[in-house]
């Protein structure tokens, strides 16, 4: 309790809050604009905050990191493209609802929803955060391994036209994880002698490739077709938030979610992509109404609340193996712990002893944070989503300045526009033949986890692949893997005989 | 359409950046230095690039000229390091390097080695420390005696094969006299895996493992410089424990490209010495927990190639070593 009250000291100051404001929307800036991404906010950022009070430093990083992760699914709901890998899931929904017109209506959504999500999260792990770090210490490689595994299994089913469609892209977004400098042998793999390659294929890169080459072209194409119009089912932009009775008939989802998000967050080395595409794939297998079911992926709002709540319980959950572990499960979290480092903040059980004030005051900050995310958004929506009244070849060119400068300022350098430019090609020519570009993401963002946490595991036990079923929950997972799969088969077959049926019937 | 005004307008307001960005570059260099903008090519993350964006502020301060940290990470420094020697050698373009100067070129990443840059100061060092999980071992003779008994039983984590941890446990465990196995993960998971049980020991830096070690789960064992680091002046070093063979700094500095005008390097050692003196300077060691360790040019070189020696053939007794084509 003495703690809260010194922490509320540290932070209720104008600085403070200023900071918060300012890493805020920068944050959803950031995250908004599809090319640009919140780790380059807090890169950015960071040296800025060498000078600063280590409150209103750590305050002005979070809020940063906050604003980006809600930041990301504006672009992902109004035009198709993630702003960060954690909205990649909110994609289909999200602008199938665009397409429909009810834009607002899903930015609503996703902005009450997130700030949901990260509160829960938050209370959760300051009630628990002892509980969760114990827990998060159980997942060893062989552990991670199989939660990755699971992952794969249950995502593989999301694929909506055919499972072999969703194979492919996703087999190709593990081959292209491999290229580059192997971290755990040191060795190169498909480099071809240059240095430049060593860098490897980045998964930002990638997304903002696959996801925005593909909109800018389909765009031009139609203006050089004279075909002068939106591909909008509807012209009226409304302006309408979501009622109290949508958000309370998914709310028991969204705890489900939150929960979800809330664990894997907890676990080192996943994320927020992760937590989002097993959101998504819960929400729509734990739909009984088949009619419902059959809209997602064509603009179902639980499509929209299980990605966006489980992303931004992330947060929360990540804090754990961040503050008590030292362990940053993202890029972004690597850098506040950068910021963290460099105030004197290091990690570890300590750091909640001799540095609790400080402790309180980042959990603080996060509830603000949220707090001030959610009304700029919700402020914002009424302008943003003004966007679509731009002529589409307009907003094409500034998304096509905004990625090749983005995609360069990553790690600044001129293979990551080649290769953004590649896979943009790569994702128009799935987009033609009709093979899905989300699990080349899927693939990318789990297969470094999968191979290194598999080869960890391998080497722990001198070759013996037993260590995959040597904990309990390993075999949990190991259980849920073969489940899914087999209910999956169940279905296909099923579907199968249903076709089969209405064949003969028709022959008769 | 006022917001595609906004829009073009944004545009335009960029290509002015880019414009203004590259007629900067190519300005007169033949005036006073610095007359424009100076980049410092940051090779890593994590600490590397915190104390590399403190440097160039300081840089900064004492150079009277703009000093911009840029990341050019990949394939263990080789990426940043090829960047510099694509560049002018005017000055304009130098490197926040370390010890990777010799590990990317034995490892075959680099056709150059360190003799195609000029060393202009070092900065600081930073040191590995051996550490256990509370109860298992109390000294680093018990775990040696341990090790010898059981070859290739103990379990040693390391951030992955070539990194500097690897080279260092190598040393560590080669002076031991001990044959035990190697688990490379990923970065940053040491005091995880330690407290699990998963590994037996781990060699990584003192800030991942201090606030285990005043808590009383995780035991740093000894360190591996010849003198105790100040941040942690409690743990011995090997040498100490008389293991004197053991010696192991990952120094970080500033160099540039072979070739640039002395002038130029003169004035950025000065800089240099200026903010390894100051009190914020010593202010970051304690809270990052590096080693202030200032060498001009012409010691930072001899440390630079020493140690280069000692590399190359650790990495060729690993197995690592590599020719580049």
């Amino acid at each position: 309790m003495e703690n809260l009250i010194t922490a509320l000291g540290l932070i209720g100051t104008f600085e403070v809050m200023i900071a918060i404001s300012i890493g805020a929307f920068a944050g959803i800036i950031f995250g908004a604009i599809p090319g640009l991404t919140y780790s380059m906010a807090l890169a950015l950022m960071l040296p800025f905050t060498f000078t600063m009070e280590p409150v209103t430093a750590i305050s002005l990083l979070l809020a940063t990191y906050i604003g980006g992760m809600t930041g990301g699914s504006i672009s992902a709901i109004l035009i198709g493209i993630p702003g960060t890998p954690s909205a990649a899931a909110t994609v289909s929904d999200g602008y199938s609802l665009t397409k429909k017109g009810d834009a607002s209506i899903a930015l609503g959504t996703a902005v009450i929803v997130s700030t949901i999500g990260g509160f829960i999260s938050l209370v959760i792990m300051i009630v628990l955060v002892d509980f969760i770090s114990q827990f998060a210490i159980k997942f060893g490689p062989a552990e991670i391994f199989m939660l990755v595994l699971f992952g794969f299994s249950t995502i593989c089913g999301l694929s909506e036209r055919s499972l072999f469609r969703g194979l492919v892209a996703g087999v190709l977004g593990l081959m292209l994880m491999t290229i580059g400098t192997d971290e755990i042998e040191g060795i190169s793999r498909f480099t071809f002698g240059s240095t430049q390659m060593l860098q490897g294929v980045n998964l930002l890169v990638a997304m903002i490739g696959l996801f925005a080459v593909p909109h800018i072209l389909e765009v031009f194409n139609l203006r050089l077709n004279r075909e002068d119009k939106t591909n909008f089912e509807v012209d009226i932009v409304k302006t309408k938030l979501p009622s109290f009775a949508l958000l309370k008939k998914y709310f028991n989802l969204m705890l489900r979610c939150v929960g979800l998000g809330t664990s894997i967050g907890a676990i080192p080395g996943s994320g927020g992509p992760i937590a989002a595409f097993l959101a998504y794939s819960h929400a729509k297998n734990s739909e009984k109404n088949p009619e419902e079911k059959e809209k997602y992926g064509k603009g179902h709002i639980g499509g929209v609340v299980a990605p966006e709540t489980a992303n931004n319980a992330v947060t929360g959950g990540a804090m754990v193996p961040l503050l008590s572990l030292g362990i940053p499960g993202d890029p972004a979290t690597a850098i506040i712990l950068g910021g963290l480092l460099i105030h004197g903040l290091s990690p570890g059980p300590m750091l909640f002893i001799e540095n609790a004030p400080q402790v309180y005051s980042i959990y603080l900050a996060i509830l603000i944070a949220y707090l001030v995310v959610f009304i700029f958004q919700v402020n914002f929506i009424k302008h943003i989503v003004k966007i679509l009244k731009v002529k589409p070849h307009h907003l094409g060119v500034g998304i096509l300045v905004m990625v090749i400068v983005g995609s360069y300022a990553i790690r600044n350098s001129f293979l990551d526009v080649n290769v953004m430019i590649l896979m943009g090609l790569i994702g128009y020519f799935f987009n033609r033949i009709q093979l899905p570009v989300t699990p080349i993401v899927l693939g990318m963002v789990l297969g470094k986890t999968i191979e290194s946490e598999y080869r960890t595991a391998m080497s722990l036990s001198a070759g013996d692949p037993t260590i995959f079923f040597s904990s309990v929950v390993s075999l949990l997972f190991f259980g849920l893997i073969i489940l899914t799969i087999a209910l999956q088969i169940k279905k296909r077959m099923q579907d199968v005989k249903k076709q089969k049926q209405l064949k003969e019937q028709v022959q008769i | 359409m006022k917001l595609t005004k906004k829009i073009v307008g944004a545009l335009a307001a960029i290509t002015l950046l880019f414009a203004g960005a590259s007629t900067n570059s190519f300005a007169g260099s033949h005036s006073k230095f610095p007359s424009k903008t100076i980049e410092m090519t940051v090779l890593f993350g994590g600490t590397a690039k915190s104390v590399g964006q403190l440097v160039a502020k300081g840089l900064e301060k004492n150079l009277g000229g703009t000093v911009v940290p840029v990341s050019r990470p990949g394939g263990g420094g080789a990426v940043g390091y090829k960047y510099i020697q694509s560049r002018p050698a005017s000055g304009y373009d130098i490197v926040w390097n370390s010890n990777s100067v010799s590990t990317s070129h034995h490892r075959g990443r680099t056709s150059f080695n360190y003799k195609a840059f000029t060393p202009i100061a070092a900065m600081s060092i930073e040191v590995p420390v051996l550490a256990v999980k509370s109860g298992t071992f109390n000294s680093v003779k018990e775990l040696a005696d341990y090790a010898k008994k059981n070859p290739g039983k103990l379990k040693v984590g390391i951030s992955g094969k070539g990194a500097f941890t690897h080279l260092t446990s190598a040393i560590i465990f080669d002076t031991l006299g001990a044959k035990v196995t190697y688990i490379p993960y990923g970065k940053g998971k040491a005091p995880a895996e330690l407290l699990a049980g998963r590994i037996d020991a781990a060699v990584q830096w003192p800030g991942q493992f201090r606030s285990f070690h005043k808590a009383g789960q995780l035991k740093m064992l000894a360190v591996t410089s010849q003198e105790r680091i100040a941040s942690d002046s409690s743990i011995p070093t090997m040498k100490e424990l008389g293991y004197k063979k053991v010696d192991v700094t990952m120094w970080r500095g500033l160099a540039a490209k072979k070739g640039t005008p002395k002038a130029q390097i003169k004035a950025l050692e000065k800089a240099a010495e200026a903010y390894a003196n100051s009190a914020e300077f010593k202010a970051a060691s304690k809270k990052i927990g590096f080693t202030i360790n200032y060498l001009n040019s012409k010691q930072f070189g001899k440390q630079i190639a020493k140690d280069d020696k000692k590399i190359k053939k650790l990495m060729k007794d690993l197995g690592l070593a590599k020719k580049a084509k």
